[in-house]
């Protein structure tokens, strides 16, 4: 049983990565020269933000609630990076605002739902709200653009193999979130909670903590993927990062994360996240205006959730099935031996 | 006194209370609020707003939800451009197309959602992309170019009267009201009639309190939760219209950004998102009270218009955590009195 259930979750993020590579061969068989280790690499360079926001929720879904407003936060922290940066301010700075405005957010959002027991998607649709509000205030309603230093270079220096250093510094994040979520006691709570939450607070689990958490991370995670678009870019203007948070949970599912939760882990939200990213840039290789986007990225989700749902469905028939054959078969020959001892 | 705090009971009545006092703090900042003209026009404004949280009303009553309905504002609207402009199509023979084309948008979803068990939620999102992106196709199939917009519908008069297809957005009836105002009510009252007063709106309820007793007792529950996903998709479709012929322009981007709000409306109007609770009026003046809002704080206190997220958003949190205290006062007091009952 135990087995099954382990292959199963494996599965989970193996069929996402089996999509991104079924895309890749179907775009190189369509143009050959999309099969170039520098085109493929750079789908996975430009999906920095995308990676950084769907491991940032994929904490949250896990425990099974969802937060909508992490396209905000990142809008938010986006626009004050952008600010610093025209007065050519340090990263370091941007990355400790961008962390405090992450935290705050993510507490607000986290008492909100852990401790007044609001829905989760109900109470996260109003700090968006008020978050987006505060883009609009800090920024004072304008683009903020022309950065004074070199803020903007950052993002295309490579470190190594064509992967540039944005991308590394995320690889080593989904690597060491992974390790923390499927290695350490702590790490598990949040699958533990969003399995069974009841059960997990009957085990000595703190729903309230691992929630808190979850939505700190959340937050934080948004926050950064922020001063990366904003280096990015080049220009925020006050909708940066709106729909943002649809994408990282579509890349999310992709990535085989429930979302009602206790299923998933982080490598499957950033292969989801890369998924995301690289549709458009795939579509201009195979011919096809980028006006396809929205219809295969839909058409994408739909199926793998549709497939996946019926597997499911499935599999827990299959079990079923197994289990009452066993009892019978169990029945059947458990029954002469008591007839046999009577005589 | 006791029936006083009876009334207050009822969520109808506060939203009441909170509508009437926006109306005098609006009026009292300035007294150019209170134009009848321009009031409706506003409710006009976010009509799309209005009528589509009516219908999500159903979906999220049976514990679904809907994020797709406004992809289908743009899918009608440009629907309804394309056969209109670029295959000729009779202005009302598109109109019933679009609808058409909404209802299996909706169906499709709603397939998904009953009969294959996936989370709504998830369905509704790769809704929301498939169908903006069929939208965006079909805008590029048009000699138009996708970001002016298909316009010059028919028809407006040499006397300036708006007729055809451009009166049901810009016509007024009576000699007042704004004829998407109009539909509004009618939809209002079609669907609390629905959803309070028929069998169908029984059984919704009774999927959103217990889905498994509903299938027992013989409700046809993937039938009834599949046609809520219709509904919407078809309440979409119909403000798609309406918006399409106020402003005279087909875009496939029309009502994006409508989502948030929809469903602040919905359960800000006292609707359970876990399901099995709400009622159509609720979700009604929770409407107005949005539109007013976004309506009056420009006008009386100077906001910007492209901040109006801050204060919706801050009415929406106040609200839901408010209801959250509140229902937990009321809780314990309900345990006191029943174990001090116990105990006697």
């Amino acid at each position: 049983m135990k087995n099954i259930f382990n292959s199963l979750k494996s599965i989970r993020w193996i069929s996402g990565l089996l999509f991104l590579i079924a895309m890749i061969l179907i775009t190189g068989m369509a143009n050959p020269d999309f099969l170039s280790y520098k085109n493929i690499i750079s789908c996975f360079n430009a999906s920095v933000v995308f990676t950084l926001l769907a491991i940032g929720i994929s904490f949250v879904i896990m425990t099974g609630e969802i937060d909508v407003s992490i396209g905000a936060t990142m809008g938010l922290t986006a626009s004050i990076a952008g600010m610093i940066a025209q007065q050519d301010g340090s990263p370091v700075k941007m990355l400790l605002i961008a962390v405090v405005v992450g935290i705050a957010v993510g507490a607000a959002n986290g008492v909100g739902v852990a401790y007044f027991g609001v829905p989760s998607l109900i109470l996260t649709l109003g700090t968006n709200g008020i978050v987006r509000g505060l883009v609009y205030i800090v920024s004072d309603g304008k683009t903020v653009e022309n950065y004074a230093g070199t803020f903007t270079n950052y993002g295309e220096k490579v470190a190594a193999f064509g992967i540039t250093y944005y991308y590394a510094v995320v690889i080593a994040v989904v690597l060491i979130t992974h390790f923390l979520l499927t290695r350490t006691a702590k790490g598990r709570h949040f699958i533990a909670v969003g399995d069974n939450n009841l059960g997990a607070e009957l085990v000595g689990i703190s729903v309230f903590k691992t929630k808190m958490l979850a939505y700190m991370l959340s937050g934080i995670f948004a926050a950064i993927a922020g001063v990366a678009f904003a280096s990015k870019y080049g220009q925020v203007n006050i909708v940066a990062g709106a729909g943002y948070e649809m994408s990282a949970i579509a890349a999310c599912v992709l990535g085989g994360i429930s979302l009602s939760g206790g299923l998933g882990n982080t490598i499957g939200a950033a292969i989801g996240a890369v998924i995301m990213s690289s549709v458009s840039r795939m579509l201009v290789f195979i011919g096809l205006s980028s006006n396809f986007n929205n219809t295969i990225t839909g058409v994408l989700l739909i199926t793998i959730v549709v497939v996946d749902a019926l597997t499911q469905k499935n599999s827990i028939e299959k079990a079923r099935r197994k289990r009452l054959l066993q009892r019978t078969a169990h029945s059947a020959g458990s029954m002469p031996e008591p007839e046999k001892g009577g005589e | 006194m006791k029936r006083l705090r009876g009334l207050l009971k009822n969520w109808e009545v506060i939203l009441l209370l909170l509508l009437a006092s926006e109306f005098i703090i609006f009026t009292l900042a300035n007294p150019k609020f209170l134009n009848p003209v321009s009031i409706l026009s506003s409710i006009t404004n976010y009509i799309g707003i209005c009528i589509i949280a009516l219908f999500v009303t159903f979906v999220m009553i049976t514990g679904g939800i809907d994020i797709q309905a406004p992809s289908i504002i743009g899918l009608t609207s440009i629907t309804i451009g394309v056969l209109w402009s670029d295959a000729g199509f009779n202005i009302w023979v598109a109109v019933i197309a679009a609808i058409v084309l909404s209802a299996l948008c909706g169906a499709l979803s709603g397939f998904f959602v009953a009969y294959c068990d996936v989370q709504p939620m998830v369905v509704t999102l790769g809704g929301s992309f498939l169908y903006s992106g069929l939208a965006l196709l079909i805008s590029s199939m048009s000699k138009t170019p996708a970001y002016q917009g298909i316009s010059k519908f028919p028809m407006k008069t040499e006397a300036g009267e708006f007729v055809s297809f451009r009166f049901l957005g810009k016509g007024t009836i009576f000699g007042f009201l704004p004829m998407p105002v109009f539909i509004y009510i009618v939809l209002i009252l079609i669907c609390w009639f629905l959803l309070h007063k028929t069998k169908y709106g029984r059984q919704i309820f009774l999927i959103g309190v217990n889905k498994q007793a509903a299938e027992y007792s013989g409700i046809h529950t993937k039938v009834i939760t599949m046609s809520t996903y219709i509904l919407t998709a078809i309440g979409a479709s119909i403000a798609g219209i309406l918006l399409t012929s106020n402003v005279d322009s087909a875009k496939y981007d029309l009502g994006s950004t409508f989502t948030l709000s929809i469903i602040t409306a919905v359960v800000m109007g006292g609707t359970l998102s876990t399901g099995g609770k709400g009622s159509i009026f609720g979700t009604a003046l929770a409407s107005l009270i949005i539109c007013i809002l976004r309506y009056g704080l420009p006008l009386c206190f100077g906001v910007s218009t492209q901040n109006l997220d801050l204060p919706v958003g801050a009415m929406l949190l106040a609200v839901v955590v408010g209801r959250a205290i509140m229902g937990r006062g009321l809780l314990s007091k309900y345990f006191k009195r029943n174990l001090g009952n116990k105990s006697q």
